[in-house]
């Protein structure tokens, strides 16, 4: 019995070390394997400008190179807070990402009913509020808006206004089967950016239409030049290096 | 008054990367080579066209972590052991190549990297950043700062408090550094939006600079299109990069870098060269790196590779200085007739492209600088201080929220291999700021933490780690930078909050990050403003 203790530990170590190990291999499929959320789909808008090309196999480090690393935690799934971030990443375009606590979740349930969560249609619901100012969120009620119906599964989203220059605000709720929307969250008001000239004009500053014709640059439609010098800047390189244009021919 | 004025402006920005855990750590590299092959190189240039009493005004943005590099004493120390590496290898070099086509290229590699030796050790003590303050006090440079760790602030921009203190950790830095508040920014990738130039007035910077778009697409169209700054409602100038002065320079087809007498990157001996003799100066685990010598000219679009010839890649640097030149005076004489002011080109680049990709680049600098100085009329160099000075009176407008990446606007730093960033980032940002305001008169451990967790959040919004998701070079590397910076913000936060502060493990963390030791856990409070009359 005493000669059979060593060999029980031994194997009690192995033992747990095979599930540390595996738990690891476990947690890092997880993260690649992370769903990319549903997006809306593309249109000529988005269709990109040129083939985007990537040096990464021509990089000095890019061959992937084993650091010698302790195992590492992943960041948290969810930080149980209400909240809905929204930003605006081109003149078409807005990102959101937002986390519905638990608190929040179990409320719903109380106002209506057990399986109202399961039984309702989570929406995103967006409203174009160009000139209206943030505090004055209430007048959302009174606007029209756009309703993308989403899946309990995502937390965040790639919306396609198509509007630049115009201000945005969205909610995340949910739609009763009765069709009442609930309201869950609310987010930031964000401005799409221009994609084109300004159509003010400053009468001290009355723009030299002549000089413009010099600037080889888009402002409206996109030409063949803006291609070419956008497609020079998908070039990439190290050293954190991210000039636009760079881009030595090297096929 | 010369017809036009050129604005050149060199960005210079590596992300932080010092490891102390590991002293053959390879993303540390890219700091050395930067140094062996830019820096100094660009402070000889310097030195070179002071000594020849030849006039320039340029300018620099020096980014808060690229300061920290140069000021850290184990980098500098480590930097020795690469350079001493380095010309040990070169001196191997001369002799295998003796009677090749490749010794005079050997010897020349040996040569500089002993004047690197020198330059570093001798003439500036190891401390590099003291090269350039010497150029900006004899008043040929016009250095200018970045945001702390090179935030992209346009994603940032839900919590104002945390562009803040990007921008007064960036301040605080530069006036350590270089003794002076710096008279304007370098916006992280160019990325601006509304607001952010609110912040910067806080700081009292005068200007920032916009891909053109951001100029052009402004709320009011600009009269002068790119060719004059506006001033933002904030009083801060935005002056627009000139798309025609870049192409000319690093566009595929009509850029300079790829001509056939330049320097070939991608043959370098670590890749190329026998695995026995190479080993000691690679990657001790065997991994073939870049060490720095390049014996190929680009020769022309195939695999094939010729010599390099030195001479020939010389004359190449002049003809393009020369022709660079040419096309900014043909552009400039005719904008200047539908002005009636002279017109301003500004040429913004990464530095690092100069002596590192374009190895040619610091020689095609000082070239035209002296062409500019001696051969003609048309063209003078300014800064963007200089300009304003001369030319107070702006239009006002709002510039276009945009940058100079992919597609012009936030893209790259937000797509599907990224966006999943902000909301830790988000989310350890309000963190921060709650604490903050939550404790105003923080002392002692619970100070010492909040500091760190101020330094480690900074240390996570780097541009660059979003740009090596987006652009897939080093992804691993910027994962995992970026999930232990915020780690560690989660971890220092929940501690502070339930008042059990692992020290120990603080310590640690304050030696292993020790970006901006007087980085200030205050200025993530909310109604933090810069007092610029405290002491340097």
């Amino acid at each position: 019995m005493t000669a059979f203790l060593p060999w029980f530990f031994g194997l009690l170590i192995i033992f747990l070390f095979a599930v540390a190990f595996l738990l690891l291999r476990k947690r890092q499929a997880n993260f690649t394997l992370r769903p990319s959320p549903q997006k809306m789909p593309l249109t000529k808008l988005d269709s990109p400008l040129f083939k985007e090309e990537y040096a990464g196999d021509l990089t000095t480090l890019s061959k992937v190179i084993p650091q010698p690393q302790e195992p590492e935690e992943e960041l948290p799934d969810k930080y149980n807070i209400d909240r809905l971030v929204l930003m605006a990443r081109d003149p078409y375009w807005l990102y959101a990402y937002w986390e519905i606590s638990a608190a929040t979740q179990e409320e719903f349930k109380t106002n209506y009913g057990p399986s109202a969560w399961s039984q309702s249609q989570p929406v995103l619901r967006i409203y174009e509020v160009s000139g209206i100012g943030f505090e004055k969120q209430s007048v959302l009620e009174y606007l029209e808006y756009t309703d993308i119906p989403i899946s309990d599964q995502v937390e965040d989203w790639y919306i396609q206004v198509g509007q630049p220059d115009r201000s945005f605000c969205i909610e995340v709720g949910r739609k009763l089967q009765n069709g009442h929307f609930i309201t869950l969250l609310r987010s930031n008001v964000v401005s799409t950016p221009r994609a084109s000239l300004s159509e003010l004009v400053d009468e001290e500053w009355m723009w030299i239409e002549n000089l413009y014709q010099t600037i080889r640059h888009q402002y409206g439609v996109s030409s063949p030049l803006i291609e070419e010098e956008i497609a020079g800047r998908a070039g990439i390189v190290p050293l954190g290096i991210s000039s636009p244009g760079f881009y030595i021919s090297q096929e | 008054m010369p017809a036009g004025f050129l604005a050149l402006v060199l960005h210079m920005h590596l992300p932080y990367v010092r490891h102390p855990e590991n002293e053959h750590f390879l993303e540390e590299r890219w700091f050395y080579e930067a140094v062996t092959e830019t820096y100094l190189p660009l402070l000889q240039v310097f030195e070179r066209l002071v000594d020849d009493k030849v006039p320039f005004r340029l300018t620099i943005s020096l980014s808060p972590p690229l300061i920290s590099m140069f000021t850290d004493p184990l980098l500098q120390q480590r930097y020795n052991i690469y350079l001493e590496k380095l010309i040990e290898l070169a001196d191997k070099e001369v002799g295998r190549t003796y009677n090749s086509p490749f010794h005079k290229t050997a010897l020349m590699y040996q040569h500089r990297f002993r004047q690197a030796r020198y330059l570093f050790n001798d003439v500036y003590q190891r401390q590099v950043i003291l090269g350039f303050k010497k150029y900006c006090d004899l008043g040929y440079l016009e250095i200018i700062t970045c945001p702390a760790t090179h935030g992209y602030l346009p994603l940032m921009m839900v919590q104002p408090e945390t562009v803040r203190a990007q921008i007064a950790t960036a301040v605080d830095l530069h006036r350590q550094y270089l003794g002076t508040l710096p008279p304007g920014i370098w916006l992280s990738e160019c990325g601006y939006a509304p607001g952010i130039d609110d912040l910067l007035k806080e700081f009292k910077l005068r200007f920032f600079f916009t891909d053109t778009h951001g100029v052009l697409f402004a709320s009011r169209r600009p009269r002068f299109g790119v060719f004059a700054p506006i001033y933002c409602p904030s009083g801060v100038a935005a002056f627009g990069r000139d798309v025609e002065s870049s192409k000319q320079v690093w566009s595929a087809r009509e850029g300079y870098p790829g001509d056939y007498d330049y320097r070939e990157f991608y043959r370098d001996i670590g890749f190329d060269l026998d695995y026995d003799y190479i080993k000691p100066y690679i990657h001790p685990d065997g991994i073939r790196i870049n060490t720095g010598i390049k014996y190929y000219r680009i020769t022309g679009n195939t695999n094939h590779k010729e010599p390099y010839v030195s001479e020939w890649a010389d004359h190449k640097a002049a003809i393009h200085a020369g022709n660079f030149m040419f096309n900014r005076q043909l552009q400039v004489s005719h904008l200047s007739k539908l002005m009636e002011r002279p017109p301003l080109i500004v040429a913004p680049y990464d530095a690092e492209l100069f002596g590192h990709w374009w190895f040619e680049g610091p020689l095609w600098l000082e070239y035209l600088i002296r062409k500019i100085h001696f051969d003609q009329d048309t063209l003078e160099l300014i800064t963007p201080s200089d300009y304003l000075t001369r030319f107070p009176c702006n239009q006002v407008a709002r510039p276009c929220a945009s940058s100079w990446g992919n597609k012009g606007y936030h893209e790259t730093w937000l797509n599907q291999t990224n966006d999943w960033i902000y909301r830790h980032l988000h989310f350890a940002g309000a963190q921060m700021v709650e604490l903050a305001n939550r404790h105003p008169e923080a002392a002692g451990l619970q100070r010492r933490a909040l500091n760190q967790a101020g330094r480690e959040l900074v240390l996570a919004q780097s541009s660059d780690w979003a740009f090596m998701m987006s652009t897939r070079t080093t992804v691993n590397y910027a994962l995992s930078r970026t999930k232990s910076h915020l780690r560690n913000v989660l971890k220092l936060t929940a501690q502070i909050k339930e008042n059990r502060i692992d020290e120990g493990w603080l310590s640690t963390l304050e030696g292993k990050n020790n970006i901006f030791p007087r980085l200030d856990y205050s200025w993530y409070q909310s109604h933090y403003r810069p007092d610029f009359s405290m002491a340097l």
